[in-house]
């Protein structure tokens, strides 16, 4: 029996809630990029791009697959870590590396967004939001390099 | 490590097996292995009281320290 893994009905839901929610956030990435045509013509229209000309569109969709690559990075690697946080190996060296993953892949995404701002400031807003969740994942990456530690001296604690 | 376990050699004096002494002090006998192969980073005074009372000794009988080599 693994005593690092939680039995109770609500941490089960939890993870599979936050299973589901992955999904979902995979199918949205993929439905992007499947119909970035579509994509890009409704924020054409719908103007909150701002003030883009037709021929801006290939940097938009540039920016758009460059971001796709480390989303996809991203979901993959929080699938695995919830999927090792599920059987119970929580603080462990590869799910410290999973974080880190995850949180390079949040700066990734938010410079591709900065440099792709220049041209459509909305995006802006996309790239402080993914610096910041970057460094939040960067934070709790170094609380579970820390409880790494402690747990390899309580392991070999009699 | 500069604190030796000198933990078999106290088991041999009192005819103890590692399986009966893990039983009587309540440890598994997986923590008695890391204790006993100096690979413990830390003993809690609960357990090395319990060794104490089961092998009728001192801490000092278990526990010596050593001069580690410079590196």
């Amino acid at each position: 029996m693994n005593h690092n893994q939680p039995s109770t009905a609500c941490f089960r839901r939890s993870i599979l809630l936050s299973q589901g929610l992955l999904a979902l956030f995979t199918a949205v990435v993929v439905f992007l990029d499947i119909r970035c045509q579509w994509f890009w013509e409704w924020s054409f229209d719908s103007g909150i791009l701002g003030t883009v000309r037709q021929s801006d569109k290939y940097l938009f969709l540039g920016c758009l697959f460059g971001c796709s690559l480390p989303a996809y990075v991203l979901l993959y690697s929080m699938h695995i870590l919830l999927k090792r946080v599920q059987h119970g190996s929580v603080f462990t060296p590869e799910n410290v590396r999973l974080l880190r993953t995850v949180s390079l892949c949040c700066f990734l995404a938010a410079l591709l967004c900065l440099v792709s701002g220049l041209r459509f400031p909305v995006l802006l807003v996309i790239t402080v939001a993914a610096g910041f969740v970057g460094l939040i994942v960067q934070i709790v990456k170094n609380v579970f390099q820390q409880a790494l530690c402690m747990k390899d001296e309580l392991d070999f604690t009699v | 490590m500069a604190i030796i376990v000198n933990l078999d050699v106290m088991m041999a004096k009192r005819k103890i097996g590692a399986g009966e002494l893990a039983e009587r002090i309540g440890i598994t006998p997986a923590n008695l292995s890391i204790l006993k192969n100096q690979k413990a980073k830390a003993i809690r005074f609960s357990t090395l009281e319990q060794i104490c009372r089961v092998l009728d000794c001192q801490p000092g009988d278990i526990l010596e320290y050593a001069e580690e080599a410079e590196k």
